[in-house]
Formats: structure tokens, C-alpha cells, sequence
């Protein structure tokens, strides 16, 4: 079976990297190249332990449901992995929709919306504090991440949200 | 002293209760509803439950705290770091309790709680203080004024400050109104006290504090420095012991600064004083604040000095001399400190919250765990994120340096992100093995360091390894699928075992 496997950094979109892993038997091939691997797991827990050509390292992984999440040495990637035949499916049933990049501003933590920092309507340029969120009785000041127009507030003062709540939507600047 | 009480949770709560047992002597943990579980309530002796999650409604709730003491005829109260540690009213309270208060006199916490005060008593007894005023600014109109006066960039800092917090530089006199407002709000909901001054902020200097001990026999002494220049937002993220950038002379002469700066106040039992140190030969040095309580970072002197500080607290507290001959110390060895967070290095250091699933701490030669952390933990939003620290030994600074790389090797924490995989980036970040860094640190190469964090072997090993496990999961998956429409193998799980057997 060929797998397709994107790494991508922490929670971000950032740039994610592709390898493709065939597993055949006990055979494993990465991107073509023959590798000796094998991937054993500590029971009731979430480590793994991965040798791969001769070199020992462990893991810890978990599945949540959409893809894999596998920390090394403390920094915790999201792994996802579709075989072939998954993805053959999907882009015969016309793909998903791609949601291209969306202008909605997320909390990236749960909190309380101290003060917003622009109004509707308003242009504003990259790196402008749109609110400020408290947690943990620090003030954090969330920015715009790109040049826009503001669309929509999904908050006010004193909201209470949680981690990947709409706060505001930014429309193209022109 | 019997029966002490530990009016703190976390890291901080089990390392007193660790002294307490060295001592001899007994614990009381008290713990709101979200702790029932952690590990300073099992540690402890006795326990209490003081209320609700959110600080306010128990770990600050000095009648809470005082009457869990009365119930458990507790005969003293250590206050341990934050919470009401430096609330000189708390300290009052337990004395009117007839409890004996582990730390400074109320007076003296009082003194150095109010920053302004504290820094005209220190120009009074002829120690530096950093350029700024010495008493709060009215307005942001005042502190712009100031400001045109001392020079940009400044620093706003909350009166009643601590811990970084209602603190917020300032480049210019456009930026100064929203810093204004932050400083000002931030302090007043973590201090209940909005007033604010301001300092001139000293570019490229490093944070350098000194550790104190007093006795109530008029004996102070000092153990040397600990450097606290890995700070992000005003808060530290990684101290050593001793500093790379003070020797012999230097040391004795802030060694003699702080222990003036202690007497100044009447002080007794542990405190730091915090040093601004100017970079190059020059070795000035100026007044920061003084903390009148255990300091988080108090194990790198311990290790360098071979003193427990916390046991010392103790003995003070309980009228016992300090054991000195006159002869100044000095550090053996070289001792870091990582602090192990709940925050996210790769998302702005974003608190991050959910329970803990699996731990494995470092252990070996030279190393040092003091946590506050066990399996099962739900880490939440209501305290602060410091989990753990990570303490090592070396006979030099690049032996401590390859131990704590290390010993962050075999750090294992799922369920929460933390800041580990950000200190060993920083482990090998030429700045700080060269030991040159200072309190711009961070700002000026943590983004680099954490964008350059991917190494291509390592990726290719992830990729294998989340196939093999995708791989592993179908295979455990499709018995069940195959078994919606086949009886035979639908819900056997010896059958799938049997299956699973067969592929390995």
C-alpha cells in the first residue's frame, strides 16, 4: 500500500512536507528509496518505538480522528497520511472543496475578548491588533495576519471563547 | 514548628513539602477543586480543599487558607512563589493567626512590594537604580513627558509589579498610549493596583539577581548570582548559575550590594535582588526590585553552592541561626535551568491546554527534576502554565550544557505542548553556548531559531513512522468493516487478533 504523508508544523497551515511511504509486506519504501523500518508500540501508552536503517528513536503518537499528531523530543507535528486508494476516491468524487485561505481570524487559545481594537469597516494593514485577548492574566494582543478590510465582528468586549472561536473576518483590501 | 501548611500548588508546593520531610517536620497542602488529583496534595501529609478553581476563590482567598491552618493546627504557613507570597496583609494575617509566617517580616514586603518606594530607599542607601521615576506617573500625558525626559525606548511597569506582569516597553511617544493602557489594566487585575512608572529601558543589558539569606539574628549572607537574561515578555525561561558575564570581584561587589539593599528593609529569610547589568567591561549595575519570597528559579544556586534554600527558610522561620563563618562562598560547578511550560514555542507561546497521557522526567547523573506534574493531570487555563523545571549540574558550563541537552533528550511529556523543544534549540544556539546572550535574546533570534528547527532526516523518519502506524490502524480497522457484512468475523476479537498476529 502507498501512503502519501504531509508534515506540517504545529496547528499552523505552514508550508507541510510530502513524502510517499509504500509499505509492502515488510518491505518499506520512502519516496522510492528502501528502507529497513519497523514500529513498535508501548502497551496503554502512546509511545512508539521506530528504528529505521539501524537508528532507534521514540516517539509518541496519537490519532484524533483527521490525522496524526507525533511528538519528537517535545515538538508535536500534524501528520497526515492518506493511501492511495483514499485519495484515488476522493479526487474521483470531485475532491472537497477547497477552502481556500479563509479571512476569519481565529482565538488561538480560550479567553476573554478584553477590547476590540478596530471597527467594522475599517482598513487596516498586516500586523494591525484587532483584539485583545486575556488568558492567564496576560493581555495578548491578536494581529492581522494579512492587509484587509474588516468584515465582520464576531465578538465584543468581555466575550468569553474558546480555542479556534471567530473573532473577526477580513475582506480583500480593495 | 510542627505542622507546616503550604498555601501554594504546583512545582513549587511539592518542593516545600519535600523540605518539610528532610526536616522532620509535617505538611498540610491545600488544593481548589481543580487539584484534587495533583501531585502536591498526595505528597503532603494532610490536605485541605479550599474552594473553586479560580484563584481568587481559593489559593488567594487568605480567610480560606487561614482557616484550612486552623483545622489542621498547622503552627506555620510558607507561602511558596505568586499567589500571596508577597502580599504583605497575608503575612499580617497569619501572624495575628498566632502562625509563624515562613519569609520576610511584613514590613520588609512592604517595603519592597511598592516598586516606587523601593527605589527611593534604595537611591537613600547608595545603590543604583535604573533612570526613571520614583513615585507613579499620572497619566499617560506624565509618563510622556517622562519619557521625552529619560530617552526612548522605556519601560512602563506596574507599581504593585511582579512576574512580568502590567509591564510593556514603549519605542516612541505613538506607541506609548497603548502601552499605557496595558501596563495599566494588566496591573490592575493582577495586582488590583493600576498606578504605573517608568524606567528607562538599558538595551543589551542582562538580568542578573542575587540571592540573599537573613537570619533573625542579624546575620545576612549572599550565594552569589543566578543569570536570568532568556526572558520572554519579562518572563524567564532559562537561568544558569554562576553568569557568564560576572567573575570573582564582580560578584562580591553585588554580593555586598544586595545584602545592603536587604538590611536596608530589615529582611529575614530567603529574597533575590534583581540586577540590570550593563554590557561590556564596565560592570555597572543598577537596582531592579527585590523579591521577598523563594524565587522559581532558586535550584541553580542550590546546586552551585550545595544549600538548600528552602529547608534554610525553615530553620529561619524557625529562629534557628545561618550557619556562616564569615567566609564569602563560592559556586562549584556551573547549573542550568529550562522551565518546562505549557506553551507552544511554534504558536507564539500560546498557553496550551490537556491531560497529560504520559510522562517520562530525565533522571541520571547531575540532573534535577522538580515538577508539579503527574499522568492524569488536567492542564487548564486557571493557573499558571510552569509544569515542571529542569535543573542540571556540570563541573563546567559546557559540561551543564551537554547534560541539559540531554537530559531534554529524554524529556517526554504528551497531552500539552510545551516549551521544551524550544530550550533545546536554544541548547545549541551559538548566543547562548558562548554565553554572549542578553535581554533581547529572544526577540532578536527566536524566530529564526524556531523556523530553522526542521532537520530533513528527522522528517523522514516521522513520515515512516506515521505511515507504519496508518498502515498498522487500517489493518486493525478493516476486520470491522469487513465484519458489517460477514458475521463470521464481526466482533470476534479473538479472530482479529489472530489476523493482527499474522501480519507481524
Amino acid at each position: 500500500m502507498k501512503y502519501e504523508v504531509t508534515i506540517g508544523g504545529g496547528d499552523g497551515a505552514g508550508k507541510g512536507r510530502l513524502f510517499v511511504v509504500e509499505i509492502d509486506g515488510d518491505d518499506v519504501f520512502l519516496d522510492g528509496r528502501r528502507v529497513v523500518a519497523r514500529l513498535d508500540s508501548l502497551p496503554e501508552t502512546p509511545i512508539r518505538y521506530l528504528e529505521v536503517d539501524g537508528r532507534t528513536e521514540s516517539l509518541a503518537m496519537a490519532h484524533d480522528g483527521h490525522g496524526w499528531r507525533v511528538q519528537v523530543r517535545g515538538r508535536v507535528r500534524a501528520v497526515g497520511v492518506v493511501d492511495e486508494r483514499t485519495r484515488r476516491l476522493r479526487e474521483l468524487a470531485g475532491g472537497e472543496a477547497k477552502s481556500g485561505r479563509s479571512g476569519v481570524v481565529k482565538a488561538p487559545m480560550p479567553g476573554m475578548i478584553l477590547r476590540l481594537q478596530v471597527e467594522r469597516g475599517q482598513r487596516i494593514k498586516v500586523g494591525v491588533g484587532l483584539v485583545v485577548l486575556e488568558a492567564m492574566k496576560m493581555e495578548n494582543e491578536i494581529r492581522a495576519p494579512q492587509d484587509g478590510v474588516v468584515t465582520q465582528i464576531y465578538v465584543e468586549a468581555g466575550s468569553v471563547v474558546e480555542k479556534g472561536a471567530p473573532l473577526v473576518e477580513l475582506g480583500p483590501s480593495s | 514548628m510542627k505542622r507546616v501548611l503550604i498555601a501554594n500548588r504546583g512545582e513549587i508546593a511539592v518542593r516545600v513539602i519535600r523540605a518539610c520531610r528532610e526536616e522532620g517536620i509535617e505538611s498540610v497542602a491545600v488544593y481548589s477543586e481543580a487539584d484534587r488529583r495533583s501531585p502536591h496534595v498526595a505528597a503532603a501529609d494532610m490536605a485541605v480543599e479550599i474552594g473553586p478553581p479560580p484563584a481568587a476563590e481559593s489559593y488567594l482567598n487568605i480567610e480560606r487558607v487561614l482557616s484550612a491552618a486552623r483545622r489542621t493546627e498547622a503552627d506555620a504557613v510558607h507561602p511558596g512563589y505568586g499567589f500571596l507570597a508577597e502580599r504583605a496583609d497575608f503575612a499580617e494575617a497569619v501572624e495575628a493567626a498566632g502562625l509563624t509566617f515562613v519569609g520576610p517580616p511584613p514590613s520588609a514586603i512592604r517595603a519592597m512590594g511598592e516598586k516606587t518606594a523601593a527605589r527611593r530607599r534604595m537611591e537613600e542607601s547608595g545603590v543604583s537604580v535604573v533612570p526613571g521615576t520614583t513615585s507613579p506617573v499620572a497619566g499617560p500625558k506624565e509618563a510622556a513627558v517622562v519619557a521625552a525626559e529619560i530617552g526612548y525606548p522605556v519601560l512602563l511597569k506596574a507599581v504593585a509589579g511582579g512576574g512580568g506582569k502590567g509591564m510593556r516597553r514603549a519605542d516612541s511617544e505613538r506607541e506609548l498610549q497603548g502601552s499605557f493602557q496595558q501596563a495599566t489594566s494588566e496591573a490592575m487585575k493582577a495586582f488590583g493596583n493600576g498606578d504605573i512608572y517608568v524606567e528607562r529601558f538599558i538595551e543589551h543589558t542582562r538580568h542578573v539577581e542575587i540571592q540573599v539569606l537573613a537570619d533573625t539574628h542579624g546575620t545576612t549572607v549572599h550565594f552569589g548570582e543566578r543569570e536570568c537574561s532568556i526572558q520572554r515578555r519579562h518572563q524567564k525561561l532559562i537561568e544558569e548559575a554562576p553568569s557568564p558575564a560576572v567573575g570573582p570581584e564582580l560578584r562580591e561587589l553585588m554580593g555586598a550590594t544586595a545584602v545592603r539593599a536587604a538590611r536596608a528593609v530589615g529582611y529575614v529569610g530567603a529574597g533575590t535582588v534583581e540586577f540590570l547589568l550593563e554590557p561590556g567591561e564596565s560592570g555597572n549595575f543598577y537596582f531592579l526590585e527585590m523579591n521577598t519570597r523563594i524565587q522559581v528559579e532558586h535550584p541553580v544556586t542550590e546546586m552551585v553552592y550545595g544549600v538548600d534554600l528552602v529547608r534554610q527558610q525553615l530553620r529561619i522561620a524557625a529562629g534557628a541561626p545561618i550557619e556562616a563563618d564569615g567566609r564569602s562562598l563560592e559556586p562549584k560547578g556551573h547549573a542550568i535551568e529550562c522551565r518546562i511550560t505549557s506553551e507552544d514555542p511554534f504558536n507564539d507561546f500560546l498557553p496550551d491546554t490537556g491531560t497529560i497521557q504520559y510522562l517520562n522526567v530525565p533522571s541520571g547523573p547531575g540532573v534535577r527534576w522538580d515538577g508539579g506534574i503527574a499522568v492524569g493531570d488536567d492542564i487548564g487555563l486557571y493557573y499558571d502554565p510552569l509544569l515542571a523545571k529542569l535543573i542540571v549540574w556540570g563541573e563546567t558550563r559546557a559540561a551543564a550544557i551537554g547534560r541539559m541537552r540531554r537530559a531534554l533528550d529524554e524529556l517526554v511529556i504528551v497531552g500539552v505542548a510545551t516549551s521544551q523543544p524550544f530550550h533545546r534549540l536554544v541548547l545549541e544556539h551559538e548566543p547562548f553556548t558562548n554565553g554572549s546572550y542578553d535581554i533581547g535574546y529572544l526577540e532578536q533570534h527566536g524566530d529564526a531559531l524556531l523556523a530553522a528547527a526542521d532537520d530533513a532526516g528527522e522528517l523522514e523518519r516521522i513520515a515512516v513512522a506515521a505511515a507504519l502506524a496508518e498502515h498498522q490502524r487500517m489493518r486493525i480497522a478493516s476486520p470491522q468493516r469487513i465484519g458489517a457484512g460477514d458475521g463470521r468475523v464481526a466482533g470476534s476479537a479473538w479472530l482479529r487478533a489472530a489476523r493482527l498476529d499474522g501480519r507481524r
